[in-house]
């Protein structure tokens, strides 16, 4: 399940972007991949980020797994509702269970992305 | 590839071959996506087909079906397979009766366990023995360096040679005979009820009824030929073990997820096999048995199983010395492990009262609303009921900035992050 209008990194991460505001998610894909998702270790508000730097730590029982940050930017809210229900990125990763958002500083750094015909294709090679 | 050297040990490196399905492999695609299925010993097999709790749940509510078509099935016959068995094994095999099974050890001359393994007695000089996926070239190379006289038997008479040699048969390779078995594991309440009704002659019901834990019995469900033991790796108080021929192991397990529905049977893979048998308290060859730690047989909670008081086997001396005392041991731990709650992992820290570490988690698992750990810790705490704090090693490099430890030694002193309590050493259900 690939959203349309999303922008994806290849560690399996989403952004939605809004003028210099992006809100950050992993994929369904990834979800999949993680199985039940038992805790979530979310940034702190105003973490500042390169694109591809440590964001989130998403753990199911069998993996703990690095979120990298799609774009260059600085964290601006973050879903607390995920510290006592992480399911909620396996129910409904690209809604609920977004993990935060960003003011992307470096507006360059979105042209490293995919988008979402090209995410799907690159899920295809997987 | 093979080394054995004066001190007995015996070495063996795993060549790197690309993973392949398991016979079952087109059975699970009709189930899940492919990328599901992982890695394991070589194996493509799946993780999970629902998700894990959920399977999980049906072992202890009703019964679950696993692939175990990947764990290697070696026969062992002729007139010297018992004085062989005997001789690698360090159970006593002259207590193993025709018609059973029993739990062991095989070691090297140095005292290492190469593998724990279940030897089914089929009758007169026929043995069937289970030994891990993981483990099974490794002990495929080290009978084979027996055979050819290249291991050492006894470290004290490192000349000392077998002298005989038993027929030793993979019983997964349908070049190998007609005779062909691989292991399909159905567990749970329901599995007795649910191969009750695949069992069509009268006399065979109620032999099948009366089968004891450890016991085996060949009949036919729904006309295919099948060893039926009453063996597992959950827990379970009702559980069996289906050794069927590699070409009909398709059929039977189609025949058990259909005909199962009805009992609640849900078909489960690795990540609720690794779930359960935490829960129970079974060891995992390389986590609670032998691994990083070396832990031995006596650590593990399995003193029972090597039998120093049987004629010589390999590895006697070493287990004699180790049978002596030891300081460390597996014991299990329940944590919290609600929702929200960080799951546990291999090697963080076991703190004592006072926040001194103690030990290390060696497998982990939530089950409800708690986790399951089983963990290696000193043998003076490790007594039921006494509580003990967890401290989570850094999972990430900004843990690490903020200063979590990326390892924890022992007897250092720590705060802990969650709280726990050890419990009795094995569970069943």
């Amino acid at each position: 399940m690939v959203i349309e209008g999303l922008f994806y990194t290849t560690e399996h991460e989403w952004a939605k972007i809004d003028g210099d505001t992006a809100t950050i998610g992993i994929t369904h894909y990834a979800q999949e991949q993680l199985g039940e998702i038992t805790f979530v270790e979310l940034p702190e508000p105003g973490k500042q980020t390169e694109q591809k730097g440590e964001l989130a730590v998403v753990e199911s029982s069998k993996a703990a797994s690095d979120v990298y940050s799609p774009v260059t930017g600085k964290v601006t809210e973050v879903n607390s509702d995920l510290e006592s229900a992480p399911e909620k990125i396996n129910e409904d990763c690209y809604n609920t269970g977004w993990i935060c958002t960003m003011k992307i500083t470096d507006k360059d750094s979105i042209k490293n992305l995919m988008d979402s015909k090209q995410y799907e294709a690159y899920l295809k090679g997987l | 590839m093979v080394k054995n050297d004066a001190s007995g040990e015996f070495f063996f490196k795993n060549n790197e071959k690309a993973a392949i399905g398991s016979v079952l492999y087109r059975q699970h695609l009709k189930l899940i996506e492919k990328n599901r299925l992982a890695e394991f010993a070589g194996y493509l097999m799946p993780l999970w087909f629902s998700s894990i709790s959920a399977e999980h749940k049906a072992v202890r509510e009703s019964a679950g079906l696993f692939d175990c078509t990947h764990m290697g099935v070696l026969e062992f016959t002729g007139e010297h397979a018992r004085n062989f068995l005997n001789t690698i094994a360090t159970n006593d095999i002259g207590r193993l009766k025709p018609a059973s099974a029993q739990y062991s050890y095989i070691l090297d001359a140095a005292g290492n366990v190469l593998d724990d393994i279940i030897i089914y007695h089929r009758s007169q000089d026929k043995f069937m023995v289970v030994v891990n996926a993981a483990n099974e070239l490794k002990i495929k190379a080290y009978l084979r360096a027996l055979l050819n006289n290249e291991a050492i038997l006894d470290v004290e008479n490192p000349t000392r040679k077998l002298g005989y040699e038993p027929v030793i048969r993979d019983m997964r390779d349908t070049k190998s005979g007609s005779d062909c078995r691989v292991d399909i594991a159905l567990q749970g309440p329901a599995s007795m009820d649910l191969l009750l009704s695949m069992v069509k002659k009268e006399n065979t019901k109620e032999q099948f009824q009366n089968l004891k834990s450890f016991h085996l019995i060949e009949i036919e469900l729904e006309g295919i030929g099948c060893i039926i033991s009453r063996t597992g790796y959950t827990g379970a108080k009702v559980g069996y073990e289906l050794f069927v021929h590699p070409e009909k192991a398709a059929e039977l397990w189609g025949l058990l997820l259909e005909k199962g529905e009805a009992f609640g049977v849900v078909p489960c893979g690795l990540g609720a096999r690794d779930s359960l048998r935490i829960e129970a308290g079974l060891p995992l060859y390389g986590h609670e048995l032998e691994g990083e730690f070396n832990i031995s047989p006596f650590e593990a909670g399995y003193g029972w199983a090597v039998k120093l008081e049987k004629d010589s086997f390999i590895g006697r001396a070493a287990m004699q010395r180790k049978s002596g005392g030891w300081d460390m041991q597996v014991a299990r731990i329940e944590l919290p492990g609600e929702k929200g709650i960080r799951p546990a992992r291999q090697n963080d820290g076991i703190l004592d009262e006072n926040g001194n570490c103690i030990g290390w988690v060696l497998s982990c698992a939530g089950v409800g609303d708690k986790q399951i750990a089983l963990a290696y810790i000193s043998k003076e705490i490790a007594e039921e009921n006494k509580p003990v704090g967890l401290y989570y090693l850094a999972r990430s490099k900004s843990q690490i900035e903020k200063g979590k430890k990326s390892k924890i030694e022992k007897n250092e002193k720590t705060e802990p992050d969650i709280s726990g309590e050890i419990v009795t050493r094995f569970a069943k259900f």
